[in-house]
Formats: C-alpha cells, structure tokens, sequence
C-alpha cells in the first residue's frame, strides 16, 4: 500500500542526496579542468578568463578570490612529495631546482583554504626569488622544515596537512603556448618527525 | 524489484541533472564572489588597498593581501556615465593591474614592464565610448592605453611586489597615489 510513496521517496532521496554531494564533492576537489601538472606542481592558467569551464566559474564564485590576470602572474600549487605523499607540518622537505622562466616568484606554505601558515611573526614563512641564496647556475635549494635549517628555510608551524604554493610573476608560463617543456623545482622529503 | 531498480534510476538522472543546473547556476547566486567582495571594500571609483592578513581588521569574509610579498588594491567602477581613467607612477618595482567584469572573468590584464615607460596609464571605457575617443582624442589621452570592457561595471586589481618589508612604504605610497576616477572634461 505505501509502495509507490516509498519508491517515490527513494528517487527524490537519491536525486536531492546524490545531486547537492556530487556537486559539493566536485566543487572542492579540484578549480575545475584544464590544469596544467609539471611534476606536483599544478596551475589553472584560463580560470579566470571568460572561456574557463562551468566547474572553474563555479569554484571562482564560491572561493571569491582576487585571481592573477595571464600578464600578472601564475600559481603553481603542489600538495604531496615526488613520492605522492600529503604535505604534513611534522615533516621536512626539500625543494630543489629551478623554475620557469619568471621575473619573480614567491613560496609560501598553505592550509587547505589557500592561506598562508602562520607562523611566529619573525620566522621566514614565505620566500621570494630575491631574497634567496643560489647556486652558480641560478637553481637553488630551499628547505621547508619545522625546525630551524642552515641556507634557504621556510618555516612551518608543526599543523597538519598544508600544500606549498609557488606563484610565478610575469611569466610566459602563463600564456599557453610550450608548457610541455618547463621545468619546475621538485619537492623532496628529509623525513618526519625531527 | 523491477520497480525499485526504475526508481533508483530515476534518482540518479535526477541527481545528474540537479549536478548539472547547480553547476551551471552557482555563480549567479553565491553572494561571495570576488566582484560581491570588491564592493564590500568601499565606495567606487577609488584604489582601496586591502589589509594584511595578519591585521586583526581583516575579517574572515573580506578581501586580504594572501600573498605574504604582495600588496593588493582593488577598484569597482561604473562605466555609465564616464569612463575610467587609471594613473600611476612608475612604483617601487613590479607591479600589475587586471581589470576584471561584473562576473570576474579577465578584460584585460598588464604589468610595467607592458606599460608605456613604467607608469600606469589606461582607460577603461565601454565600445561606445571607446568610439567616441578614438573621434575626437584629447591631448592627454594620447599615451594612454585604451581598454574596452563590453560590460558596464567591474573592477580593477592592482597589485605591487614587496621583496623585503623595507620596501613597504614605497608600495604603499604607490598604491595610495594610484588614480581610479571617472574620466573628466567634455
């Protein structure tokens, strides 16, 4: 007797349960296609233009951020090691090499909402291409650590997981034209826990 | 069962379906898109530069400086009436502006080393206007560089670098100077 309501209940349940989860899930995984991945890193150079797709425009509406235009710049994010491992605060890690052509970058540890770490307000939490100490050939060496390190150190406050977020500066990178050949720096672990 | 396996059918084209009209009209309804946020900021037709992140004034929902080495302006402006004339000096060392729709999709976006010898010099106007300039350009637009923004509002982002904190004064000064007027004379 209740079994048309019931099978009625089931479709609304699924569609309503099934529609508004796929949509949130596929809204916080990813800034929509279109990305480019060189190694961990990974960009979204056209979100913010007009020809991104549906789940870029999307994204963009609910995250409200002030995006880099393609003659401002381009952010890479990277949220595990070369060895697909999640980024965490107890670990230490090292990032090594050298980047697209750019006039500058900048590098900074994020929580998952795209903020920077906080850090005690002393502590190098973030770093730019002027003022880190390179190699000969111009690659460099940066080593992001909890704990106090020797050269380039960026520091991390002992908090969970995080992702490092690279952001080239007038970069050609960030027109789409032969990214198949750049090269980025790659993200090594020292090992957790000390 | 035949009937279960229909219905649970069902609820899964409805599901791809509601997937589908909530994707595609989200960014008409959140209230917190960028745009949403720049008007939040203040009045229009002026550069108001964004707090740090680690200022206590910067509250959750508003606009911040996120890039610790970036110091962020924003301007919202009506093309209606006038259109826009952007002005700067040459700054302290990099810097970018993008100029952005009601919809945050990129108009147009330079940096100083596209400027005309380091300064900021442009012009946000609508086709119509961008016509009539083009008629009858005056004496001081002859340097400027001309955008046309099909729509009728927006917002303008500049953004400068500030490699080591001693270089802080001058980025602000640089942004305070910044001009976001609507273009004045006939």
């Amino acid at each position: 007797m209740f079994r048309v309501p019931l099978l009625i209940a089931v479709s609304l349940f699924i569609a309503f349960g099934g529609g508004i989860l796929t949509t949130l899930s596929a809204l916080n995984a990813s800034a929509g296609f279109g990305a480019i991945r060189l190694g961990v890193w990974s960009a979204f150079p056209d979100v913010q233009t007009a020809g991104a797709d549906p789940y870029a425009k999307s994204h963009r509406a609910k995250a409200g951020r002030l995006l880099y235009g393609s003659a401002e710049g381009l952010t890479f994010t990277a949220s595990t090691d070369e060895s697909g491992q999640q980024l965490t605060g107890n670990c230490s890690y090292r990032i090594v090499g050298r980047t697209p052509t750019a006039r500058l970058w900048t590098l900074y540890a994020a929580n998952p909402d795209g903020r920077p770490l906080e850090t005690r307000a002393e502590l190098p939490f973030a770093q730019n291409s002027q003022g880190i100490l390179r190699n000969r050939d111009g690659s460099f060496e940066i080593t992001v650590s909890p704990t106090a390190k020797p050269m380039n150190w960026l520091a991390l406050p002992d908090a969970g997981a995080f992702s490092l977020v690279l952001t080239l500066l007038d970069t050609p990178a960030a027109g789409s034209s032969g990214l198949i050949g750049l090269e980025m720096p790659k993200v090594e672990s020292l090992g957790c826990g000390q | 069962m035949n009937r279960l396996t229909y219905a649970v059918l069902t609820g899964l084209i409805g599901a791809a379906l509601l997937h589908i009209i909530i994707i595609l009209s989200l960014p008409h309804f959140t209230g917190r898109d960028a745009f949403t946020r720049v008007k939040m900021t203040g009045p229009s037709h002026r550069f108001i530069t964004l707090p740090d992140l680690s200022d206590k004034q910067a509250d959750a929902g508003g606009l911040a400086n996120v890039d610790p080495f970036l110091k962020v302006a924003v301007c919202h402006f009506d093309l209606t009436l006038a259109p826009i004339r952007l002005l700067a000096p040459a700054g302290p060392g990099f810097w970018s502006m993008a100029v952005y729709d009601q919809d945050s999709n990129e108009v147009f976006s330079m940096n100083d080393r596209t400027s005309v010898g380091g300064d900021l010099d442009a012009l946000v106007a609508s086709p119509v206007q961008v016509a009539q300039i083009r008629k009858a350009p005056g004496a001081a637009l002859t340097q400027s560089i001309i955008v046309e923004h099909r729509g009728t509002t927006g917002y303008i982002v500049l953004r400068t670098m500030v490699p080591a904190p001693s270089f802080a004064t001058q980025a602000e000064t640089f942004l305070d100077e910044a001009v976001c007027a609507p273009l004045s004379g006939d």
